[in-house]
């Protein structure tokens, strides 16, 4: 193999053997390595699986993309062959949706069709062909002063509406896609009507139609609530304000009262991402931010992970009394609101608050300890605080999981002669890790966007005054989102840098989960603890 | 010979060190415990103690009040506190039905449904959530300012915004039910149910820790949440919930005069909150657990 | 009390997977019909789509008639007891018995009258107002098969019901199950995977592998007439021994040759050969342990081999031996039969010698496994 040639060729001191990491060694020749060369093996392939996984990952979405296409020729083959070997009343269902349902007895799924395709065309003539005329320019005519011939002066007139046409301009096309598949659907139907009424099959009537829907077609009626609201609450905002990266919509342009906003096309993204002229602030804020963003994740994940397993582990020890007592002192602390502990707590640390204030009374200090004015401070700070709050659910977690472990485990452990460390590591903490994999890796996740934490405690500071020129009072201790945040509530309100930045957050959150899920042996080997 | 005779002095000295060790660690265990519960519990205590704080209202450097009194409850009632409190009451109690029935809905769905959709579904639902929700307030302010459910009028357009969104957290709870045995479901409906039924008559009375949990969980949301309700309130005190309340007298303006009455606001906050909680806390924890280890 | 007809059915999972082949059985009304084969070889699917807990791929199910695949399984009329009980937890067993009937909205009363009915005749009328989880198994066991008891089904579906049992219960269960079946005299399809069950329960046994029906036919039937050797190999415990053989036709005589030795095929067997006129040929031969003895001294040809293993069953010995040519054979011998001296010689890596009659012998084609002599020629009596 080629590639073994370049590959770099690791000795290892005992036995003067090169390993290859390359190479694939087969389980034997892998089970004859010294431990040494064992990790870097696996070393190597984990790194290997890195790219491979990505690689995969593409792959799939293209063999995805591949079988999307085939799938909708598929479709069209199907329609037009419908079409052609359909009788008079499916044909005409390619115009009057339903007409093949009423047709051949089914008045309740006909009659849906039509009513459905009535307010479709209905809407379409009379605002949605607006909305969707107006997409491509976001409006054309800003307000204007305007002579009123009956007051007698000059006062604003409004006219387009940029946020409007973009907002209704997306709902219409959302309407439309479905339109689409409903009258794929209504295709589809007449087809099977046809057939089945040539077979002699008899269809089921709109009663049976409607007792389906609390029984096999019961998760239809179970998601219509919780889709409809992930569409219009989760999923219409996000793709109205992907958009909204590629317009000027801020504070200045609102689109109605002050003036229209208009496409700009990828400007943004280069105001964000390019490091020369002007707006190199920018990408050296977003490169700051999302360092800190990533530490932040980083240490808050972890620390609270194995200070929560070590909490757990202590109070779990054979021979401690009162495991529900400590158990319920920390788990009280989770019902207490955030803010209330958070707020709380950010004032205990400050300049003026109770630690700084029992320091100097007991004299261990001369000067107020610079917990939230200094950049280090305060993030140790942040971390520290966020382990106060976090262990309590970890050790909660970890609990549980423990006492999942199954105890023979542990008794053949002893017999084999480990030691308590031993069976620490080899059995308590693969085991968890295996567990928890897929919650480290939400979590993580979690804490990038945690908001809360951040806000409540420092609200993003001490502020950085070499970021002073970007959007938003940046400070040392923000996160992606809390600057997010701060750039749409701002004084100049910069919708479109904001949703820039949420885009990156979304592409720094997908492929760290990508990687994730890729190496994770929870989601791999499934069965491996079982 | 009698046994006793036959053991080996060192012997019983090794088991003899083997406990003295262990007594040991466990004094040091013990030391640590106590160690974390102070501090664990010191800030609540130390808020309990300020809110009875009569000789100044601004931050001290000390946590035992010079004087004592219940000033500072007395004079929440003079400001907008019960406002928020009964707005915050509202919310919780509203989010809590609709978020259950939504979450209860869409999980047992995932759970014991296999349409075509489902993966596709699930996966979608993960990339949704990899965006951040931060970026969805900006036009859902707008959206709800247009059916005026903003500032003043909060309260409702919160509830919808807690509620709408909440299939996306089904995680917990299908965790749950997957591990309710499918053959409950087939037999049920072998012996006549519908699916509906099996729902209804099987599944959901042994559901009773999921849905406490659900219930629980959404309820404490609204209590906690500070972004959502401080963007839709949009500075208007009549439609803000205790967080973005409270946290509005900790500004710099506010917090000389206020600092005392936010003590007191977040006890009075704090203690239906955590009795529910310390009643409900079986089902918490069967819930947390259960979610993390589902995954 | 209804006629089951499968026709082509066919089952592919999502992923692509054929659990069921073109399956196709006429079960009669009445009949106790048991579905037995290793696992994953599409038994409990085929079951579970007469239920309709899974969706038919192709074919049909027919039920008393009716074309059942688009109905739902509380449409079919029919009950079923599961592997693991499915009992419902929250409800005590008189509410477990009286579920399927409060869903059809039975009057309380008659719904009084059917749960303690079928309670006695199970003899769980003492725990009626428990809840399952303060049950044994075999109790539980009971109680699933009392709420499908109550109900007036068509047909009776079993899944591997005694597979959670252990041994001792799982043959007193067996045994009440035969008594079950003559009381509600119903059509019954019973999924196991054991073969002693499906021997003992069925009219019929359906003996399946990878999907495919490998033999249908009655106890006596797979036994004796295995259709190849799948099922010669299945059915029976111990197994089968088999050894590579040569078919010889001497004389119009159809002799075996194996290990040296020259076995005449008498008997029916060497009838039946003769009147199919099956030419010689390489085969697999078959012989079950018991119809193997140990020779006589003089016997020329009694195989010879070296005992490996000797097990004690109590009023039976289990031989495993091992031939020259490394084929592995166990022998079934009545302890009773044997002479103090060949007790004697029956010592672990001694040398035995063990023969058979020809009219056990079953013949199975070197390459496609078959019996040879399948179809069988019946017996005229």
């Amino acid at each position: 193999m080629g590639l073994e040639h370049f590959a770099p060729t690791l000795f290892c001191g005992t036995n003067q053997k090169g390993i290859k990491i390359m190479a694939r060694y087969s389980d034997l020749e892998y089970l004859k390595l010294s431990k040494w060369d064992k990790f870097l093996y696996k070393l190597g392939r984990f790194l290997i699986a890195i790219p491979l996984g990505i690689g995969h990952f593409f792959q799939k979405v293209g063999r995805g993309i591949v079988s999307g296409a085939a799938g909708f020729g598929r479709g069209l083959k199907d329609i037009g062959s419908t079409f052609k070997n359909g009788d008079g009343i499916t044909k005409g269902s390619f115009v009057v949706m339903g007409l093949g349902n009423m047709a051949r007895g089914q008045f309740l799924r006909g009659i849906l069709f039509l009513l459905f395709e009535i307010i479709f065309i209905f809407y379409m003539v009379t605002t949605g062909g607006y909305w969707l005329s107006m997409l491509p320019s976001l409006g054309h005519q800003g307000p204007m002063e305007e002579y009123n011939p009956v007051l007698d002066t000059y006062s604003t007139v409004y006219h387009d509406n940029s946020f409007k046409i973009l907002l209704y301009g997306v709902l219409t096309i959302f309407f439309i896609i479905a339109f689409i598949y409903t009258w794929r659907q209504n295709v589809k139907q007449a087809k099977i009507t046809q057939e089945m009424t040539e077979k002699g099959i008899r269809l089921k009537n709109g009663k049976e139609d409607l007792r389906s829907l609390v029984d096999e077609s019961f998760y239809k009626t179970l998601l219509a609530l919780p889709l409809t609201g992930i569409l219009i609450f989760t999923v219409l905002p996000i793709v109205f304000m992907i958009l909204v990266a590629f317009t000027n919509y801020d504070g200045a342009h609102d689109g109605y009262f002050n003036s229209l906003f208009k496409w700009v096309g990828l400007e943004n993204f280069n105001t964000m991402l390019s490091w020369s002229g002007g707006s190199k602030v920018y990408s050296a804020t977003f490169g700051e931010v999302l360092t800190w963003t990533l530490i932040w994740a980083f240490f808050a994940t972890f620390s609270n992970y194995f200070l929560g397993m070590f909490v757990a582990m202590m109070i779990n020890k054979k021979g401690i009394r009162f495991k529900k007592g400590w158990r319920t002192i920390l788990v009280m602390t989770i019902a207490i609101p955030q803010f209330i502990s958070l707020l709380y707590v950010s004032k205990m640390f400050a300049r003026n608050g109770i630690v700084n204030g029992f320091l100097l009374d007991m004299g261990w200090i001369k000067q107020s300890l610079p917990f939230w004015d200094d950049p280090t401070w305060a993030r140790i700070t942040v971390i520290l605080i966020n382990i106060w709050i976090g262990i309590p659910y970890l050790m909660l977690i970890v609990t549980g999981i423990l006492m999942n472990i199954p105890a023979d485990l542990y008794e053949s452990a002893k017999i084999d002669g480990a030691s308590g460390w031993k069976q620490f590591s080899k059995i308590t903490l693969p085991y968890m890790l295996f567990i928890t994999g897929p919650y480290l890796l939400t979590q993580f996740t979690g804490n990038m966007n945690n908001f809360n934490v951040i806000f409540l405690l420092t609200g993003g500071g001490p502020t950085n005054p070499a970021a002073s020129g970007a959007s938003g009072a940046v400070g040392f201790t923000d996160l992606l989102v809390t600057w997010l945040f701060k750039i749409t509530t701002g004084a100049e309100s910069k919708y479109y840098l904001a949703s820039v930045v949420g885009i990156l957050i979304f592409i720094v959150v997908a492929i760290i989960s990508l990687v994730v899920y890729n190496i994770l042996p929870s989601v791999k080997n499934e069965e491996d603890f079982q | 010979m009698s046994k006793q005779e036959n053991y080996d002095p060192s012997e019983i000295k090794r088991h003899m060190g083997m406990s003295a060790k262990n007594r040991i660690s466990n004094t040091v265990i013990y030391i640590v415990l106590i160690i974390m519960s102070i501090v664990w519990l010191a800030p609540f205590v130390f808020i309990v103690l300020q809110s009875f704080r009569v000789e100044s209202t601004w931050m001290v450097g000390y946590v035992v009040p010079k004087t004592w009194g219940l000033d500072n409850y007395i004079n929440l009632a003079k400001t907008d506190f019960w406002h928020w409190y009964t707005n915050t009451f509202i919310m919780a109690l509203a989010t809590a039905v609709g978020q259950t029935v939504i979450v209860l809905c869409m999980s047992y769905t995932l759970s014991r449904f296999r349409f075509k959709m489902r993966n596709g579904l699930m996966r979608f639902m993960l990339i949704l959530g990899m965006f951040p929700g931060m970026l969805s307030m900006i036009i859902l302010y707008r959206l709800l300012k247009d059916l005026n459910m903003t500032q003043a009028n909060a309260v409702p357009g919160l509830i919808l915004v807690y509620i709408a969104s909440s299939g996306m957290g089904y995680y917990v709870s299908k965790g749950f039910f997957d591990t309710v045995p499918k053959t409950l479901d087939e037999a049920a409906r072998i012996d006549g149910a519908t699916r509906a039924q099996v729902l209804w008559k099987i599944i959901l009375p042994m559901a009773k820790p999921i849905v406490i949990y659900t219930i629980l969980t959404a309820f404490m949301g609204p209590w906690g949440d500070f972004v959502v309700a401080r963007y839709i309130s949009m500075n208007t005190p009549a439609g803000m919930n205790v967080a973005v309340g409270l946290n509005s007298w900790l500004s710099a303006d506010q917090i000389i005069s206020r600092y005392t009455m936010f003590c007191a606001g977040g006890v009075i906050v704090a203690i239906p909150v955590t009795i529910l909680f310390m009643c409900l806390q079986r089902y918490y924890v069967e819930g947390v657990t259960g979610g993390a280890v589902k995954g | 009390m209804a006629s089951v007809v499968l026709k082509n059915v066919v089952k592919i999972y999502d992923n692509k997977v054929t659990a069921v082949h073109d399956f196709n059985l006429n079960i009669r009304d009445k009949e106790f019909v048991v579905f037995v084969g290793p696992s994953g070889c599409g038994k409990s699917t085929t079951l579970r789509m007469i239920a309709g807990l899974e969706e038919i791929s192709g074919g049909t199910v027919e039920i008393d008639g009716e074309v059942v695949n688009d109905l739902q399984p509380k449409d079919r009329h029919i009950a079923m007891v599961f592997q693991n009980y499915a009992l419902y937890p929250h409800m005590t067993v008189y509410d477990n018995m009286a579920f399927p009937l409060r869903i059809q909205k039975m009057p309380e009363d008659e719904i009084y009258e059917r749960v303690t009915h079928a309670a006695e005749i199970l003899g769980i009328t003492d725990y009626l107002l428990r809840k399952p989880r303060a049950l044994s198994g075999g109790q539980r066991q009971r109680v699933a098969i009392g709420r499908a008891m109550v109900r007036d089904s068509k047909v009776f579906l079993m899944d591997e019901p005694l597979s959670n049992l252990d041994a001792k219960l799982r043959n007193q269960m067996r045994a009440e199950i035969i008594l079950l079946r003559k009381r509600l005299d119903t059509t019954f399809i019973y999924v196991t995977h054991d073969q002693t069950e499906a021997m003992t329960l069925g009219d019929r046994i359906v003996i399946m592998k990878d999907g495919y029906i490998m033999q249908v036919g009655s106890p006596g039937d797979v036994f004796y007439h295995p259709g190849n050797l799948f099922v010669a190999e299945f059915i029976g415990a111990p197994k089968m021994n088999t050894f590579k053989a040569e078919l010889v036709k001497e004389d119009g005589e159809y002799y075996v040759k194996a290990f040296g030795s020259k076995l005449i095929a008498d008997g029916k067997r060497g009838e039946d050969l003769k009147a199919k006129g099956v030419p010689g040929q390489q085969i697999i031969l078959g012989v079950r342990p018991e119809h193997m003895f140990l020779a006589s001294d003089g016997d020329p040809n009694a195989i010879e081999c070296t005992l490996e293993v000797s097990e004690m069953m109590g009023s039976e010995l289990h031989l495993h031996a091992i031939t020259d040519d490394g084929t592995r054979l166990i022998v079934r011998v009545q302890t009773i039969n044997l002479t103090p001296e060949q007790r004697k010689s029956l010592e672990i890596g001694k040398r035995i010698r063990v023969t058979f009659e020809g009219k056990v012998m079953h013949f199975f084609d070197a390459e496609t496994e078959e019996n040879i002599l399948y179809p069988y020629i019946p017996e005229e009596v």
